[in-house]
């Protein structure tokens, strides 16, 4: 707990805060600010729209612990506001709203143009309020609405809101007072850690994936023929290849249950899951499935792995070509976008055949680490990487 | 979508901070627009913030004669705005008016970006192109480092444990410097899919070509490669770009745009 000083809509307030709680949670929780709304929490849709400092600021992804002095404006404190007076007229005139839910951040973000771009039109305004999503309206009304005021500004001169002051509103919801800020300290309660459920592979069902990243590649093992298929058909052999990456219960050699931990930047995610071996030796070809999720993040990853054999030269080494598709989902595809894996695959690849060999061979894999670029976070997200080739698979 | 517990440290002064970090677990955080949504998505699960968002040191700007050395913790609002000198006559302030969107700008950090080092975020793309120096602290003291250095990958960067960004120098442009920025994204404030710029500053004898949004580090190409179209595609072919013609064909006109924008812009320095 932090103890902080704030100023909410004109009235001091000290809080012992969470350092972990969001600003529209401390608002609408401690507070009973309801005006303000979450939508994603992660500063995308802009419902959570309220004033710092009197400039326009995600309150989804401010933490009050960090705040300390701040100015928060929040909807119920633009009650006398004049500007804010002119937009809910202009709203109810132009239909600037169905269901309201993103309504406080669009009145919030419609003030900061009209104010900071008196007289903006509607392609200004468009892109200005690109980052208040609404799911009702279509956007028409709002910006209408929000080309009306700005209009009736236009000639003033542009104010940047960031320090400015908004004068308190004389209203105060009667729920906010007194302001005593008390949480309940959670200090007793344990950190759970979610388990993620490894799907029994039994309950396992594999749908096909749906716009996967593909990837190809292809590489040399200096071994013989059975021994690199042998290895294929063994999943604790396959994970051990595998940087970062661990069975989690015993295999019968068909399905297996594994782990893999990804690192990318600051964000971290382990992937608990299972997945299954088939394999046809007609065709010396094979697909490794599987599937896990980051109980944490609930992020979720599918892949398959397609492997052909040849033999190579007089048979003492075998060339393998590998087919990965994998989908990422969740808030890890949401920040990484998905696909920043891909630029890896080479080098994954790299450190896979070097254990796959030395696993064949008995000779332990030189250290690639070092020729990697350095640094555990890019190993890490090596084994990223592979996790998603494999972890589906 | 509520963060994991951490602990906060705001530190007085630099030398607080960097002795914070150095406690185990320690994160910096400046604008928090990007480690809040890996925060509360639980991407991110550090023990502690140390907040070097408000540090005076990384909130300065000096103006130099060659250039302005800009804090770490500058807003993209603040250079939005032209709050701070701009020695790259509009450059930056158009750069940070199109990244996301004004409530994120208002306190999202240019040195944050580029530690955070999204292959498709703005400021490591446009710092590259401009040749900025950027400057790193930590307890065994300072160096500094160019964007193309610092940023070996997606999210990757070069940065030591306990070393954070104190500031961005970025040269000042000859008056007849030419400049074309140019990206593609699928709706105003999106992170791009592809992104490019490019500088001619004859006077300084630079001609240089940028490109981000690669999923992995920035393509960087200078002098005559810049407008050689063989070089570029073996550099699209280098990073797995040219696997897909869709990708491609887009990372092409992208390029293309900027170069001709880079024709017949010239900055106002
Ligand atoms: C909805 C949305 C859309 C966005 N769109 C874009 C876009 O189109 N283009 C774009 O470029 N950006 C975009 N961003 C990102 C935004 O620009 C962020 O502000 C920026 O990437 C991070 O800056 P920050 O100051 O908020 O850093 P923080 O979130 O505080 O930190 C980011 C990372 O950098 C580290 N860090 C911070 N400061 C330092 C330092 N001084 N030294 C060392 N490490 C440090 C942190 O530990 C963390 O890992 C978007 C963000 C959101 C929420
Ligand atoms: S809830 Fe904050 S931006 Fe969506
Ligand atoms: S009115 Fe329903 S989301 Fe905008």
């Amino acid at each position: 707990m932090s103890l902080v000083n704030l100023t909410v809509n004109g009235r001091a307030i000290s809080a012992n805060i969470e350092p972990r709680q969001h600003l529209g949670d401390f608002l609408r929780e401690n507070l009973l600010l309801t005006a303000t709304h979450l939508g994603c929490e992660h500063g995308v849709c802009g419902a959570c729209t309220v004033l710092i400092d009197g400039a326009p600021a995600r309150s989804c992804i401010a933490f009050p612990a960090a705040l300390e002095g701040a100015r928060i404006t929040t909807l119920e404190g633009l009650a006398d506001d004049p500007v804010a007076a002119e937009l809910r007229e202009a709203f109810t005139v132009e239909h600037g709203l169905q269901c309201g839910f993103c309504t406080p951040g669009m009145l919030m973000m419609a003030r900061d143009i009209v104010l900071r771009r008196p007289g903006a039109g509607e392609e200004a305004i468009r892109h200005e309020l690109a980052g208040n999503l609404c799911r009702c309206t279509g956007y028409v009304g709002i910006v209408r609405a929000v080309e009306s005021v700005a209009a009736r500004h236009a000639g003033a001169a542009p104010v940047v809101t960031r320090g400015t002051e908004v004068a308190p509103s004389a209203f105060v919801s009667p729920l906010t007072l007194p302001v005593a800020g008390t949480l309940v300290s959670k200090q007793a309660q344990d950190a759970v850690t979610p388990k993620a459920a490894p799907a029994a592979s039994a309950d396992i069902s594999f749908e096909t994936l749906h716009n996967p990243v593909r990837m190809t590649q292809h590489f040399e093992v200096p071994a013989p023929l059975g021994e690199v298929w042998n290895v294929f058909q063994q999943p604790e052999k396959v994970v051990a290849c595998l940087p970062g990456a661990r069975l989690t219960a015993p295999t019968d050699g068909r399905s297996f249950e594994a782990e893999m931990g990804v690192k990318l930047g600051p964000m971290a995610a382990t992937f608990r899951g299972a997945g299954t071996i088939m394999a046809d030796e007609a065709t010396l070809s094979g697909i490794i499935r599987g599937q896990g999720v980051d109980g944490r993040s609930a992020s979720r990853v599918r892949a398959e792995l397609t492997y052909r054999l040849a033999p190579l030269q007089d048979g003492s080494a075998t060339a393998v070509a590998v087919e990965i598709a994998y989908e990422l989902k969740g808030p890890l595809a949401q920040m990484s976008r998905g696909t920043i894996a891909r630029d890896l695959a080479g080098r994954l690849t790299e450190i896979f055949a070097a254990n796959l060999a030395a696993a064949l061979t008995g000779v332990p894999a030189a250290s690639k680490p070092a020729a990697l670029d350095g640094g555990a976070l890019f190993l890490a997200m090596l084994k990223g990487f592979f996790l998603r080739l494999f972890r589906r698979g | 979508m509520k963060a994991a517990r951490f602990d906060y440290h705001r530190p007085a002064d630099l030398t607080a901070a960097l002795t914070g970090l150095g406690a185990a677990g320690g994160k910096p955080l400046s604008g928090g627009q990007s480690l809040g949504p890996m925060l509360n998505l639980r991407l991110a699960r550090p023990a502690a913030l140390v907040d070097v968002g408000r540090l005076a040191e990384l909130r300065r700007v000096e103006e130099r004669a060659d250039g302005v050395l800009y804090g770490a913790a500058i807003t993209h609002a603040e250079i939005e705005d032209g709050a701070v000198p701009d020695p790259t006559g509009g450059i930056l302030p158009a750069i940070a008016s199109g990244i996301a969107y004004r409530a994120v700008r208002n306190r999202g950090t240019m040195g944050g970006s580029l530690a955070h080092a999204d292959p498709a975020a703005d400021w490591p793309t446009t710092l590259a192109a401009l040749g900025a120096i950027i400057h790193l602290t930590a307890l065994t003291g300072p160096r500094e480092s160019r964007v193309p250095d610092l940023i070996r990958g997606a999210f990757d960067t070069t940065l030591e444990e306990g070393e954070i960004i104190s500031g961005i120098f970025v040269p000042r442009l000859s008056p007849d410097a030419r400049w074309g920025y140019r990206k593609s994204c699928r709706k105003v404030g999106e992170f791009a899919e592809a992104m490019a710029a490019v500088l001619i500053d004859p006077p300084r004898n630079i001609a240089r070509l940028v490109i981000g949004a690669t999923e992995t580090r920035h393509l960087v190409l200078e002098g005559r490669d810049i407008e050689d179209s063989a070089v570029l595609d073996a550099a699209l072919a280098g990073i797995g770009i040219a696997a897909d013609p869709a990708r491609a064909r887009l990372f092409r006109a992208v390029v293309a745009d900027a170069l001709s924008a880079a024709q017949t812009s010239h900055v106002s320095a």
